[in-house]
């Protein structure tokens, strides 16, 4: 979920950025110094994974990722999408960027919740319990990402109010394969490796 | 999937690529944003012929760059396709019930131009050289440290991945796994990400450890020697002051 160059008025990605900027400097100011590397490690793995597409009916979709990347790496996310954004940009011509601002609180403020939300699960003692939740972050990453796209583009002009209501529609199928995938992916990783979710990576 | 390949034509020579990489990068980052800034149509069609000039003078083939930007073309075309629907405004032509807005292409229009032109731009801007230069460039223009080593770790480990995620691809399709729209495809590609995950996590430790005993201690020394002569500057203020150009030629139309 990425908007282009060229579609925002001035003042919306100029906001975007003095946003996200002092999110970005707060949280790699906090990193530790072995969280560097690692944390550039995971958002490549995270970059890959979300190149992958899954059939959807004649279409396919590519996955978002940004609740489980939320889920995974806890506040780091935030950084790891911006970086990962940056990159998409300039090596993929994919987002834009004077848009990067904009399309990393996009995706960073559900990834951001969806840490927070997962977190949750360690009050419920029930078996599921991580997977549920991983679940829920999952589609809460899209849905409150396309919910803010949307809420981008009518403050750019109402003109664009079309285009939002049919970004939020065709997100919905996304939202149901992410949500599922969250909850495998975490599910998995609970019997393999559950440390990887103990540590939230390194977190701050 | 494919491997990254921006700085493929990085070994051509042109104007661009000879040019110090600060300069190019400041002079071509103030003409996409004066670009998307632009409001009326004659100024934007002067943009993209602007970037495509550029292209053409960078010497990156017309072919390599249009297969880059189809990811952007289908995006433009979704606007195509919504905005004058759902555009209130005069009417263009009308098909049963379905009445196109000369507002909602106008719209449209303007911002396939800019998008367009910014995209075309990426390409004489980074594309004329190795990718490691721009991060360097980056990092003497003052963008933190720890952002561009992280930046320039992630882009190395794509291709490890990238690699590892094909050599996985090709294990499913040896067992005849097939994706459709089904329930099994997803739990075998919920499979496959958790995979990458445990192994990426495996290798972070261990990558971690190497760097430490190289004597990494949480910043990365840049050596870069690449000094600004009066052609930079020459190059770059052509490129502002047509920047200039087309943000007051809204003045003259």
């Amino acid at each position: 979920m990425h908007i282009s160059d060229g579609v925002l008025s001035t003042p919306v990605w100029i906001g975007g950025y003095l946003v996200s900027i002092p999110i970005v400097g707060v949280i790699t100011r906090k990193m530790n110094p072995d969280s560097i590397p690692k944390t550039a490690v995971m958002t490549s793995i995270f970059f890959v994974a979300s190149l992958i597409h899954i059939p959807l009916g004649p279409t396919s979709v590519h996955l978002l990722l940004n609740g489980l990347v939320g889920v995974i790496l806890g506040p780091v996310a935030f950084v790891s999408i911006l970086l990962g954004l940056v990159l998409q940009a300039l090596l993929f011509q994919h987002g834009g960027i004077t848009t990067i601002g904009v399309n990393s609180l996009m995706m960073g403020i559900p990834a951001l919740l969806a840490s927070w939300i997962f977190r949750l699960h360690e009050r419920f003692r029930f078996k599921a319990s991580a997977v549920i939740f991983a679940s829920i972050s999952g589609a809460m990453g899209i849905i409150l990402g396309v919910c803010i796209l949307a809420m981008t583009l009518v403050t750019t002009g109402s003109e664009f109010t079309g285009v939002a209501k049919y970004a939020i529609l065709a997100h919905l199928p996304v939202m149901v394969i992410e949500a599922g995938i969250s909850g495998l992916v975490v599910s998995f990783i609970m019997k393999v490796k559950p440390e990887i979710l103990r540590s939230q990576i390194h977190g701050t | 999937m494919h491997l990254p390949e921006i700085d493929k034509y990085a070994h051509l020579k042109s104007i661009f690529h000879s040019w110090e990489p600060r300069a190019k990068l400041v002079s071509f980052l103030f003409l996409i944003i004066t670009i998307s800034l632009l409001h009326n149509l004659i100024s934007a069609c002067a943009g993209l012929v602007l970037a495509v000039v550029l292209v053409f003078l960078s010497g990156i083939p017309f072919r390599f760059v249009f297969k880059s930007l189809t990811w952007l073309f289908l995006f433009v075309l979704l606007f195509f396709v919504i905005m004058p629907l759902t555009v209130p405004g005069r009417i263009l032509f009308k098909v049963g019930f379905i009445t196109c807005s000369q507002e909602g292409f106008n719209i449209a229009l303007l911002i396939a131009l800019r998008a367009i032109s910014i995209g075309l731009l990426v390409f004489p801007m980074i594309g004329t050289m190795e990718f490691h230069k721009t991060l360097k460039a980056l990092s003497r223009l003052k963008i933190p440290n720890r952002l561009i080593q992280m930046i320039m770790f992630t882009y190395r480990y794509l291709f490890v991945f990238i690699e590892e995620y094909r050599r996985m691809t090709i294990a499913t399709q040896a067992r005849l796994f097939k994706r459709r729209t089904n329930l099994s495809t997803l739990r075998i590609t919920g499979n496959l990400i958790s995979m990458l995950f445990i192994r990426g996590f495996e290798r972070t430790q261990c990558i971690y450890d190497a760097m430490v005993s190289r004597g990494y201690k949480g910043n990365l020394e840049i050596i870069d020697e690449s000094k600004l002569c009066c052609k930079d500057f020459l190059k770059s203020s052509l490129i502002i002051m047509a920047a200039l150009l087309l943000n007051f030629s809204k003045f003259v139309f």
